[in-house]
């Protein structure tokens, strides 16, 4: 197999140069995940048939110099909460094994107009709530660069299959790091937009307000891409917004290092990347400074108040009735119990104990309503925060991929692989996940970038001259783990 | 012990809004199931809500008409419950920030106005239907069917402050309400169709007490008469039950219809806990002074704007309140026609009892276009003027209903017109008067019941060719001078 896919830039001048076709590009991804899905178990269904198709439609349209863009033949993949017409979206979860969406999400539609083909749909933590896959009903992904690991979550598969060679790109959705720390495991770029720039509609909420679609790619060009491709005001998402996208001032950036994800509790491993890069940076003209934002430090508690609360009412539609799972019972309301009680996997009914317990009367002020108001002074201190920094920078993660099992009997802990992306999710902020080295026992290590909302593409910008500082080219051996029998 | 009932209303009205609340579905009036339907209004996952701009327009426009202050900012909330019907499993519903809040509606009953005072005004969108086979109840049904048609239809509903004291001021507030949004244009407000449904609160306490007694909830009717007769029976059930010192439960009932009886549908254990959140998939509703100009741009007609317009006729106020809870079109006829007879009591009389009697008879909902308001008038001033009897004003009217004739010409062709000629008339009372030299004889007073015979007399010896008014005056003036 060739693991090593050069860029969607590079993709397109080969099509337009009729060097390769984009039907031979999807032939050569289905056939890396041929061989990769028996250990990774990163993709939960292909789709062949369309997917050839369509590229073959591609190669028609570059043979006739009428292709559409950037997009046109590049096989993307898709995280199973996202719909796609016609196809299964099963959230990773029992409730919607035999759920078949009637519809198209509007990043779908969106990419389906670049002439891109999708290679199928990834592995996720159920309704997209964990940070390993292990919460997956259909079984756990496999880190690519070492099977024993977890390729981090929810959008394990996302990540993954992009690290894997099995697709050019995907798209995964991060609530709390979901995409990101996924990407930060598995060394590849993971981008979250800016709230409300790219549309929601048709991904299958988990937290409403902290949702959001964005890229997983080899390149930081790559995200820029299908990020441009997807985002803009959609009528059909009431929180999406017509975005004014900001440049910096100057060309010389000031850069805030968060104090408090330097510290104990992230490993020496993480921090150390964002010293390298912070010295490349201060190398190439930059001023770097570090910066307090004490309340990130609540950021988790509020989180974990706000998510459950928002998932416990947006989940509650999984009943039985209209679609998806049902468990036979002698009356409507013995049914729907039923139902959720099978189809939901543990670390969902969890969450949704939780959020209920959060929003009831007599507790709501207590938690809910004061992580609101926790939640809006974090957004305070981001803004003043962006008075006097560009862009802020943190490790992706406290540490690189665990072992599977590692964290799964303790809760906390495997909650607190959030610790550094949770902020931006809070905030609404644009945040990327770059790699930039290896750890000692060859695992991915990464750095994150944060803006102001609305600085994407100078994020971007940034985020893709700290890649060419680092040259991250190492690529990841796929071979069975330890645990293989 | 003097027991007094405090009723509050909540009503749940259905806007008459091209398109569903949260998704572009059309609102169907039909019998066939689950035509009207998309992934938002269904509940598919991933699907999300956007607000219908004009049901927000007609929120604001039902607010200003029922005189509440306009929230600058309203919010959408989740009310969280389980029901096969409510596709989500949460409602999206307001919870502290309705659109509209402190209010009042005027209302008359019978010859008095009274006010309502309105606590607030919120928009939520309506759940889908269940038929429950077998048993009509969720928890004993053999199966239950869904009609998603009416999921996401926008309501409105108006919750009074619990100051309503009787079943009869109940029902003239629900009159004066469902009137509101017909004259907003905002809802049809057809009462068999469920346009307005509304709940009852109800408790009785002590007289002069400040504190209300243990409230019961009457659920779901969409007919005065139920209305009227629920409230009365459940303020005698609880009078009782305090008299007989037996405890009053906080429950939720429903009247029965059959039974006449209202019946426990299920205990409350304080109040059910919804677990209202405001809706992350929906921003605040910014609610400008723009807005709300626009809004009340759209109003160009309420009942109590009309009922006002009535009164400075000189209407009473039970007739006004009669005019304005009526059809339209006999409202402005009315309007129309007083201005040129300047009789509002004749006219109100001929137009609602002679006018809608021969229509109704004659089974014609619309009157014909060539019967205006200035042909009505001349044919009232007519018989007011003593030209025409009043039998023969009705007969005009008939004729005037099937066919374009001008009334005045209409009587004089048709020999109708009364003579007014005092010669005439004196010649006839003076027979008359001669041929019954008995009964005048027995005359004592001008108040005397043979007044009338004789006056009788001349008016059949005219063929009613005379006035009967002038007859009486001669007659009168002939026996006592």
């Amino acid at each position: 197999m060739n693991r090593n896919i050069p860029s969607i830039s590079k993709l397109n001048n080969l099509f337009l140069d009729k060097e390769l076709k984009p039907s031979e590009l999807f032939e050569q991804v289905y056939e890396n995940a041929s061989f990769t899905e028996s250990i990774l178990h990163a993709h939960l269904e292909l789709f062949y048939d369309e997917g050839m198709e369509n590229s073959k439609k591609s190669d028609e349209r570059f043979l006739k110099g009428e292709s559409i863009g950037k997009l046109d033949g590049i096989p993307i993949a898709i995280k199973d909460n996202i719909n796609v017409y016609g196809y299964k979206t099963t959230c990773s979860s029992k409730m919607l094994s035999n759920y078949v969406s009637p519809y198209d999400a509007t990043v779908i539609g969106m990419l389906k107009e670049t002439g891109s083909t999708f290679t199928g749909k990834t592995n996720l933590d159920e309704f997209a709530m964990g940070s390993s896959t292990e919460n997956s009903a259909y079984g756990p992904t496999k880190n690519p660069w070492n099977p024993d690991y977890v390729p981090g979550g929810s959008s394990g598969g996302s990540a993954a299959v992009v690290s894997a060679g099995s697709a050019v790109a995907s798209l995964g959705s991060d609530t709390g790091g979901s995409i990101r720390q996924p990407a930060s495991f598995c060394g590849v770029v993971g981008f979250k937009p800016t709230y409300g720039t790219v549309s929601r509609f048709g991904l299958i909420a988990f937290a409403s307000s902290l949702d959001q679609i964005g890229p997983i790619t080899n390149t930081v060009d790559d995200a820029r891409i299908i990020f441009d491709n997807i985002q803009g005001y959609d009528p059909k998402d009431a929180t999406s917004i017509k975005p004014k996208y900001t440049e910096p001032k100057n060309k010389k950036l000031k850069i805030g290092i968060i104090k408090e994800l330097m510290q104990e509790g992230v490993s020496e491993d993480s921090q150390n990347e964002v010293n390298k890069v912070t010295q490349l940076l201060e190398n190439n003209g930059h001023e770097v400074e570090e910066t307090s934002l004490p309340l990130t430090e609540m950021a988790l508690s509020v989180y974990y108040l706000i998510a459950p609360a928002e998932c416990s009412a947006n989940l509650s539609r999984f009943d039985g009735v209209r679609f998806g799972l049902r468990e036979p019972a002698s009356g409507s309301y013995e049914m729907m119990n039923k139902t959720r009680a099978v189809g939901f996997g543990e670390e969902v009914k969890k969450r949704i104990l939780l959020g209920t317990y959060a929003l009831s009367a007599g507790y709501f002020d207590e938690y809910y309503g004061r992580a609101l108001k926790v939640r809006s002074k974090i957004i305070s201190d981001f803004q003043k925060a962006f008075d006097d920094f560009d862009f802020l920078i943190s490790p992706t993660t406290p540490s690189p991929a665990f072992r599977f099992g590692e964290k799964t009997e303790n809760p906390l802990e495997m909650y607190l692989s959030d610790l550094c992306t949770i902020p931006a999710n809070l905030a609404g902020l644009p945040a990327i996940s770059i790699p930039t080295g290896l750890s000692d026992n060859n695992m991915p290590l990464s750095i994150q970038l944060m803006g102001k909302p609305c600085s994407d593409y100078s994020l971007l910008d940034l985020a893709e001259s700290i890649e060419d500082m680092v040259s991250f080219n190492h690529l990841p051996k796929i071979t069975k783990g330890d645990n293989e029998s | 012990m003097s027991l007094k009932p405090t009723i509050g209303m909540e009503t749940h009205v259905e806007l008459d809004t091209e398109s569903k609340m949260f998704c572009s579905c059309k609102v169907v009036e039909t019998d066939e199931p689950n035509i009207s339907l998309c992934p938002t209004c269904l509940g598919l996952p991933g699907a999300l809500p956007v607000p219908n701009k004009k049901a927000i327009e007609y929120i604001v426009m039902l607010s200003l008409g029922a005189n509440c202050s306009i929230t600058k900012e309203g919010m959408f909330h989740r009310k969280n419950y389980f029901y096969p019907d409510l596709p989500k499993n949460y409602q999206i519903s307001q919870f502290d920030f309705p659109v509209g809040f402190e209010g009042s509606l005027e209302i008359v009953i019978e010859d008095s106005l009274h006010t309502v005072a309105i606590e607030r005004v919120h928009m939520e969108e309506d759940t889908g239907k269940s038929i429950h086979l077998g048993s009509g109840r969720i928890d004993s049904a053999t199966s239950t069917l869904l009609d998603f048609n009416r999921s996401g239809v926008p309501l409105v509903e108006v919750v009074t402050k619990p100051i309503i004291s009787s079943a009869k001021m109940a029902v003239a507030y629900i009159e004066e309400l469902r009137q509101l949004v017909i004259d907003l244009g905002i809802s049809k407000g057809k009462l068999e169709k469920g346009n307005l449904r509304f709940d009852a609160n109800i408790s009785v306490a002590e007289e002069g007490s400040d504190e209300l007694g243990v409230k019961v909830e009457i659920k779901n009717m969409n007919s005065l008469k139920s209305l009227e007769k629920a409230i009365d029976y459940e303020i005698l059930r609880q009078t009782k039950m305090v008299q007989d010192k037996e405890s009053i439960i906080q429950e939720t009932r429903h009247w029965d219809e059959n039974k006449q009886v209202t019946l426990s549908m299920r205990t409350k254990e304080g109040s059910a806990d919804y677990r209202y959140f405001s809706d992350p998939d929906l921003p605040n509703m910014v609610i400008n002074d723009e807005f709300i100009e626009i809004s009340q741009n759209q109003i160009k007609e309420t009942p109590e704007k009309k009922r006002k317009t009535l009164l400075d006729t000189g209407l009473s106020l039970s007739d006004s309140n009669y005019l304005d809870k009526g059809q339209r079109w006999l409202y402005e006829l009315y309007l129309s026609t007083v201005k040129e007879t300047g009789d509002c009591k004749s006219t109100f009389n001929f137009l609602t009892g002679e006018l809608q009697g021969q229509m109704r008879k004659a089974e014609i909902s619309e009157l014909p276009q060539w019967l205006n308001s200035e042909k009505l008038a001349s044919l009232i001033n007519l018989f007011e003027n003593n030209e025409v009897s009043f039998t023969s004003a009705k007969d005009i009217l008939a004729k005037l209903l099937i066919e374009d004739i001008d009334p005045k010409s209409f009587a004089s062709d048709n020999n109708l017109i009364q003579s007014s000629d005092n010669d005439e008339i004196k010649a006839l009372v003076t027979s008359i008067i001669h041929e019954n030299q008995d009964i005048v004889e027995r005359l004592e007073n001008p108040e005397d019941k043979l007044v009338g015979f004789l006056v009788g007399q001349v008016m059949k010896s005219s063929e009613s060719k005379v006035n009967p008014k002038s007859v009486k005056e001669v007659l009168l003036k002939e026996l006592f001078g």
